[in-house]
């Protein structure tokens, strides 16, 4: 079984095919053989007792036998003879035998003529018996000869037996006729099996092929070429569907891949902004500005401000990455009034002297991480806040909603249109709005918001119209 | 600043929306002595434009409103040949090159080095006819080659390590302005040199005894701050 396994595919359909088509060939070659083999013999024995009928005929009423009602009717030697005689030639001998079975005469006179086999006691009893038909082979000094026995009747219908003809031919021609027909079968079923193993070779190779070309592509795409894909002409069989599905697979990670490394691009380019402030604050300073106290003052500031970007960057970034493997998030059952209560305190700090509303829901307990769901509030809120004016105010609520828990956060501010709405859950993606209070942000909140509401089994979606205002809804489970 | 001086300096309009990169590009710049007009959007850069005349424009590609490339194409539009300096953030080359499409003259990628964007300040000014930077810088008797590099006082050559060079060629460009030691070692040796600042003291009477500086110094040691270059008047 060790050395089936080793085989390839396609040696083993192969192999498994000779097989098959070797034993139904040979079957078939050796059923015709056979077959042929009855044809002869039949055939025989039927020429055999067609030449007896009308010389046995002839002789009952030559002899006066036909129309005899002897019981006791013993066949006289010479008469027997001349019909043992009659009916023997070239290639067939008969013998007459008695009720008894003891042979009265041979018909055998002339050297060229056959021997007779001994006649055979157990078919001889079954034609003494009444049985029309018997024939069987033997051998006579090892050569085939085909036996008949016909029974001796007054008349054809007639019960009473007097003694039993055995003709018996000599079968060494037929065996001769089967002997090239067999070899001719032989060299037949050779051919096919040729022609057959090497047709099925090469088809099994030809089905196999795409199977060998997908092999090969994956094969490159594991050495990192995503661009690759596997070409198939048929589109029916099961490896060029697989070749499909493979592709469509192939399609995907190379989307996936690209995502991710527009990712790290977008996250370098976020960190190079800060970084060239940074850069060029300092070489100023150094180049003298750091004896000007004031410009000293303003320079110091805005770096101070420039590590601050880069520390929210980084930190939100390793919060995406540790969002990837669910087991940072430690669900637990949270009532939302209370958590509201605790987190007004945080929301009040970021939101400074703007009007901040929290409108209480309904008293209900939802399954979330309390760190993760006070991060996405403050996301949205800084995001809510940052595109609004000061004066108007920014309201958090809850409602329940279908088995599930609809937090949302809600401004008065310019909006988004409908470009910037679609792309808002990208990663780094900033619309065209500016910022009315505060700092830039980074671009990463919403993407963020969005994986840490769905780490917990929630939804998060935003409705928004320029000019009006937007809200940001996210589901929690309840508990 | 007093009026009649800014007639002179090389104006500079910045349009970038970073508070931080353009604060430092104004104080530097201003440090440079270039006149330096800070604008954060597209808009108001352009409006800017049609209010007054610059020498030089740096713009940042991504502003909030108005993309730089079309802010660059705008400006051209108008048949303007200022210079135009792109400054941004992507490194590939389609951006570079569909920024000197859009008629910048030159290119910059951030991070950049504040002494590089100087150097091609001054390259793009040069290169526009709107100074005249003379290849030799001259101080009373004191002539220095900034091709050659040689240094000669009353035609006769003086050997100077390129410190020395360095530290003299920054004093006879910035005649009476005072230095501390710690401005003259940053841009004399570079920022990233890590040693103290009595360096700079030996370098300098190195150079005042080379150059046979005698009291009434030309390189005068202002007490507890640093130096400053007090050039001979040589007529009036």
């Amino acid at each position: 079984m060790r050395a089936w396994d080793k085989l390839s595919l396609r040696a083993r359909l192969g192999l498994l095919y000779t097989v098959l088509l070797v034993f139904s060939v040979v079957l078939v070659g050796c059923y015709s053989y056979w077959n042929i083999w009855q044809l002869f013999i039949s055939n025989k024995s039927s020429q055999l007792r067609a030449r007896a009928k009308p010389i046995i005929e002839h002789w009952l009423i030559d002899n006066d036998l036909a129309n005899s009602d002897n019981p006791h009717l013993k066949l006289n030697p010479q008469k027997a003879f001349i019909l043992a005689r009659d009916l023997t030639s070239r290639d067939t001998v008969a013998i007459v035998l008695n009720q008894k079975g003891d042979i009265i005469a041979n018909g055998k006179r002339l050297p060229e003529e056959p021997e007779a086999p001994t006649p055979d006691k157990h078919y001889l009893r079954r034609a003494l018996a009444g049985e029309n038909e018997v024939t069987y082979r033997s051998q006579v000094n090892g050569k085939p000869v085909l036996v008949l026995l016909i029974p001796l009747r007054p008349q054809p219908a007639s019960p009473r037996i007097f003694g039993v003809i055995q003709m018996s031919t000599l079968l060494t021609d037929i065996r001769e006729i089967l002997f090239h027909h067999g070899a001719m079968l032989v060299s037949l079923v050779a051919i096919i099996l040729i022609l057959g193993i090497g047709t099925g070779f090469w088809l099994i190779g030809a089905s196999l092929k795409d199977l060998q070309v997908l092999l090969v592509s994956c094969d490159q795409i594991s050495k990192g070429n995503l661009s690759q894909r596997v070409s198939v002409k048929n589109h029916r069989d099961e490896i060029s569907r697989l070749a499909v599905s493979f592709n469509r697979m192939i399609e995907k990670l190379e989307a996936t891949f690209a995502s991710q490394q527009r990712f790290v691009a977008n996250a370098a380019h976020e960190l190079m902004t800060p970084l060239t402030g940074l850069r060029g604050s300092l070489e100023v300073l150094l180049r003298g500005a750091q004896d000007d106290p004031s410009a000293m003052a303003r320079l110091s500031k805005g770096m101070y401000r420039e590590v601050n970007r880069l520390i929210r960057l980084c930190e939100q970034l390793l919060g995406l990455s540790q969002l990837e493997s669910s087991s940072n998030v430690n669900k637990q059952p949270i009532v939302l009034s209370e958590f509201f209560n605790e987190f007004k305190a945080d929301a009040q700090v970021l939101a400074g002297g703007r009007s901040l509303t929290i409108q209480q829901g309904p008293c209900v307990k939802v399954s979330a991480d309390p760190d993760l769901l006070k991060q996405i509030l403050l996301n949205l809120l800084s995001n809510a806040l940052r595109y609004s004016p000061s004066e108007t105010p920014v309201v958090i609520g809850w409602k329940l909603v279908v088995g599930e828990v609809e937090i949302w956060v809600s401004d008065q501010g310019q909006g988004m249109d409908a470009e910037t709405l679609s792309h808002a859950f990208e990663p780094f993606y900033q619309g065209k709005n500016t910022v009315v209070s505060g700092d830039k942000g980074i671009g990463l909140g919403l993407s963020l918001a969005k994986s840490m509401v769905e780490a917990q089994g929630g939804m998060i979606r935003i409705e928004s119209e320029p000019g009006k205002g937007t809200t940001v809804s996210f589901t929690l489970p309840l508990k | 600043m007093s009026t009649d001086k800014n007639d002179n300096k090389i104006k500079i309009l910045v349009i970038e929306d970073d508070p931080v990169i353009t604060e430092f590009l104004c104080t530097g710049l201003r440090y440079e002595g270039y006149e330096v007009t800070p604008r954060t959007t597209g808009k108001a850069g352009l409006d800017a434009l049609q209010q007054a005349t610059f020498d030089l424009i740096i713009l940042d590609v991504m502003l909030p409103d108005i993309d730089g490339f079309e802010v660059c194409q705008h400006i051209r539009n108008h048949a303007s040949n200022i210079p135009i300096l792109m400054l941004t953030v992507k490194k590939a080359i389609s951006d570079r090159v569909r920024g000197l499409d859009s008629g910048a003259d030159d290119y910059m990628t951030k991070p950049f080095s504040f002494d590089e964007l100087l150097a091609r300040i001054r390259a793009l000014l040069r290169r526009s006819g709107r100074i005249h930077e003379s290849k030799r810088l001259q101080a009373g008797a004191i002539v220095l080659d900034l091709q050659t590099r040689e240094v000669t006082k009353d035609g006769k050559k003086i050997n100077l390590t390129p410190t020395e060079f360095g530290l003299l060629e920054l004093f006879m460009r910035h005649p009476h302005r005072v230095f501390t030691r710690e401005t003259l070692l940053n841009r004399v040796l570079g920022y990233d040199y890590d040693g103290g600042t009595n360096i700079i003291d030996v370098h300098i009477s190195h150079l005042r005894s080379k150059l046979g500086d005698r009291p009434p110094r030309l390189i005068r040691t202002i007490y507890a701050v640093g130096y400053a270059f007090y050039p001979e008047e040589t007529s009036t």
